[in-house]
């Protein structure tokens, strides 16, 4: 039994050649499916887009081109207003949660202090409660501190929604960042600020992108917030003005494809940038 | 002056496991320290203390006659090399080394200048642009060294720096690590489990377990005249042969009693040990290199054995030998948890490379007279007069 164990580098075959033919079928299949997941994934883009290329009469005949939708949509409601609105919001909004959820997961996954894992347990299970469900009593807090009116309650709301995750993530990522890493930083003369800003940030930017993409996408995509919160009309975001679009009498869909592909294009920007972190960061911890 | 001063330092983590337990341990300035000791006997959790990476219980620890108790660790100018190294992964081998000096605030040529000095000491200038990442273990081991040496600190903290590597780079850095301490001569307290690190690299060793100290001795007196049974059982490769026995004293003859097979002791032990009643139990330590297989049998103080085991390792064999009539004597060993364990009564000798030995064998043995060890059964203190290198808690 030893010598097989001890000559096998020398005494295994080449590998068959005949295995190549299945390898490739398989690959043939893995193209096949995934061909068919993308033209499911691409159809509505390619809807929004060809309808959006034709006027209202186009539309409702079945063909035509006109780049009508696309040039009275300023028009009718400030998409540039809008979009600048909805990356205010998004920025500012993802800041706070980077600026809490970095500084938190540093010291969930780092510091031994009392009652962290009961605190660590109670800000993860924050994520589970769905925004619907405290609405309300959001609001009503909202409104008693009178930031209503522009983009405050609105970020806070969603910077409150997305602390719970980022932190969850941040303290995960963090872990797997040995200890002797920060303590050799302290030895060296740093303290714990210094030891997360110089050490653990440059080498969390995975799980920053992944923070900053799933919540770029989550708050961009979102309506009920700012549809609530925010009621100055020059403050509303590109969705609530997608919303508006909508709810007219005459909602010519053409222009609200134009809109919405508006709408749709900054979340894939950020996506297709930030993927290769993406995914490195949710499948994180895997493979250590 | 930077000397390390340990005095009845005590770490307890949670409410009662007693990490380090009144460790009162001195080190000079320029002195190479190490710490040996099982695992868990304590060693690393000094070390950290020491560094200001785990705070002291109690107890009073200086450097340079400062008490640094409550010192942040950035304030006590020491240098830590961690076992797996924690180089900064984002940063080339020039920036890691430079980043202590950095913080401090030196300017850039300045920092670049002592980089490179310490990089030409570590043959490392061929490496300063690549990232750690980009690096053999040997090279990592030495950026890390390299970024201790570099901030010139008033001591080197080195955790089992050397553990990573393999067995043949080990002996190269060992020889390395110990040429550069000598050149700079900065005080270090190095730490590790391995025997043969210890022995070779410290001006003194200070072997610890279970959180207390059993001894500090420069490595050949430590080899020569361990404290008590642990240190014995712990240095040396193979360690000490202890057996266990009775002593017989009849006028001024002590006699070992081995099972059914008796040694005299010579008369020079009752001199510079405090040997024990006639009829007492103790413990028999004698050095492997210091048993003689005898070609002839049957001399007057030989002890007939049998052979049950031969480890052949090239330049020597070792021999597991077995006493003949051992009756229900036998060697106790202590382990790490501090219990005593029975083994049989065995012990191991050195023979020359070409030895006609097998197992089964019986050999008459001889064991060199002048270096007889006797710890007291009990305590399994040496029972030795009691000498400066004692230094038990």
């Amino acid at each position: 039994m030893t010598t097989s164990l001890t000559d096998t580098p020398t005494d295994r075959e080449p590998r068959p050649s005949n295995k190549q033919p299945r390898f490739k079928f398989g690959r043939v299949v893995l193209f096949v499916v995934m061909i068919g997941i993308a033209i499911v994934m691409l159809y509505p883009f390619w809807v929004m887009i060809a309808t959006s290329l034709m006027s209202s009469a186009q539309f409702l005949s079945g063909g035509g081109f006109s780049f009508e939708s696309w040039t009275s949509l300023t028009a009718t409601i400030p998409v540039g207003q809008e979009v600048l609105s909805s990356t205010i919001i998004c920025t500012s909004s993802i800041l706070i949660i980077l600026l809490i959820g970095l500084p938190a997961g540093f010291a969930f996954s780092k510091l031994r202090f009392r009652m962290s894992t009961l605190v660590f347990l109670g800000i993860v299970s924050a994520m589970m409660v769905p925004l619907q469900a405290i609405l309300m009593p959001e609001f009503v807090n909202v409104t008693r501190l009178g930031l209503t009116g522009g983009y405050a309650g609105a970020v806070l709301v969603y910077a409150a929604l997305g602390t719970p995750f980022s932190v969850f993530l941040f303290t995960t990522y963090f872990r797997g960042v040995p200890d002797e890493l920060i303590e050799a930083g302290i030895v060296d003369g740093l303290g714990y600020f210094g030891a997360l800003w110089r050490l653990v940030v440059p080498i969390a930017i995975p799980a920053i992108a992944t923070v900053t993409v799933l919540q770029f996408i989550q708050i961009w995509d979102d309506l009920l917030v700012g549809l609530l919160f925010i009621q100055n009309t020059g403050e509303r975001p590109i969705t609530v003005g997608l919303a508006v679009l909508a709810a007219g009498r005459t909602t010519s869909i053409p222009q609200l494809m134009a809109g919405s592909f508006i709408s749709a294009l900054p979340a894939m920007v950020v996506y297709l940038v930030f993927q290769r972190f993406l995914v490195k960061g949710l499948t994180m911890g895997i493979d250590r | 002056m930077a000397d390390i001063t340990f005095d009845g330092v005590t770490k307890v983590f949670g409410d009662d496991i007693r990490a380090v337990d009144n460790l009162s341990l001195q080190v000079a300035d320029g002195e190479f320290m190490v710490l040996v000791g099982p695992s868990g006997c304590g060693k690393t959790t000094a070390l950290r203390m020491l560094a200001g990476l785990e705070e002291i219980t109690s107890g009073t620890l200086s450097i340079g006659g400062a008490v640094m108790n409550n010192v942040l660790p950035k304030d006590r100018d020491v240098a830590m090399v961690f076992q797996n190294y924690a180089l900064y992964p984002h940063m080339s081998v020039a920036q890691n080394m430079g980043f202590a000096l950095k913080i401090r605030g030196e300017s850039k040529p300045e920092i670049e200048r002592k980089v490179l000095e310490a990089a030409t000491i570590l043959h490392l200038t061929d490496y300063l642009d690549r990232r750690p990442k980009a690096l053999s273990g040997g090279q990592r081991q030495r950026v890390a060294m390299g970024r201790a040496i570099v901030r010139s600190p008033r001591a080197f903290l080195m955790d089992e720096p050397l553990s990573n590597l393999d067995a043949q780079l080990r002996v190269e850095m060992r020889l390395e690590i110990a040429r550069i301490q000598r050149l700079l001569g900065v005080a270090t307290v190095y730490v590790t489990h391995d025997q043969i690190e210890a022995m070779t690299m410290g001006d003194r060793v200070a072997v610890m377990r279970g959180g207390k100290l059993q001894q500090v001795a420069t490595p050949q007196d430590l080899y020569d005249h361990p404290a008590n049974e642990f240190v014995a059982g712990f240095t040396g490769s193979p360690p000490m042969n202890l057996l266990r026995a009775h002593l017989e004293n009849v006028d001024t003859m002590s006699t070992l009693v081995l099972g059914r097979q008796r040694l005299e002791v010579p008369a020079q032990y009752a001199a510079s040990h405090d040997l024990p009643d006639s009829g007492a139990e103790i413990v028999f330590g004698i050095r492997p290199e210091d048993v003689e297989v005898l070609t002839h049998d049957e001399a007057y103080d030989s002890i007939t054995t049998r052979v049950e085991r031969r480890e052949a390792l090239g330049s020597e064999i070792l021999v597991h030998l077995s006493l003949l009539d051992a009756g229900d004597t036998n060697t106790f060993v202590v382990t790490d948890a501090g219990s005593l364990v029975a083994r049989p009564t065995t012990l191991v000798a050195k023979m020359g490379p070409r030895a006609d030995v097998k197992a089964g064998d019986t050999l008459s043995v001889r064991f060199a007279s002048d270096n007889f060890h006797f710890f007291d059964a009990t305590t399994g203190l040496s029972l030795r007069h009691q000498t400066t290198s004692m230094a038990t808690a």
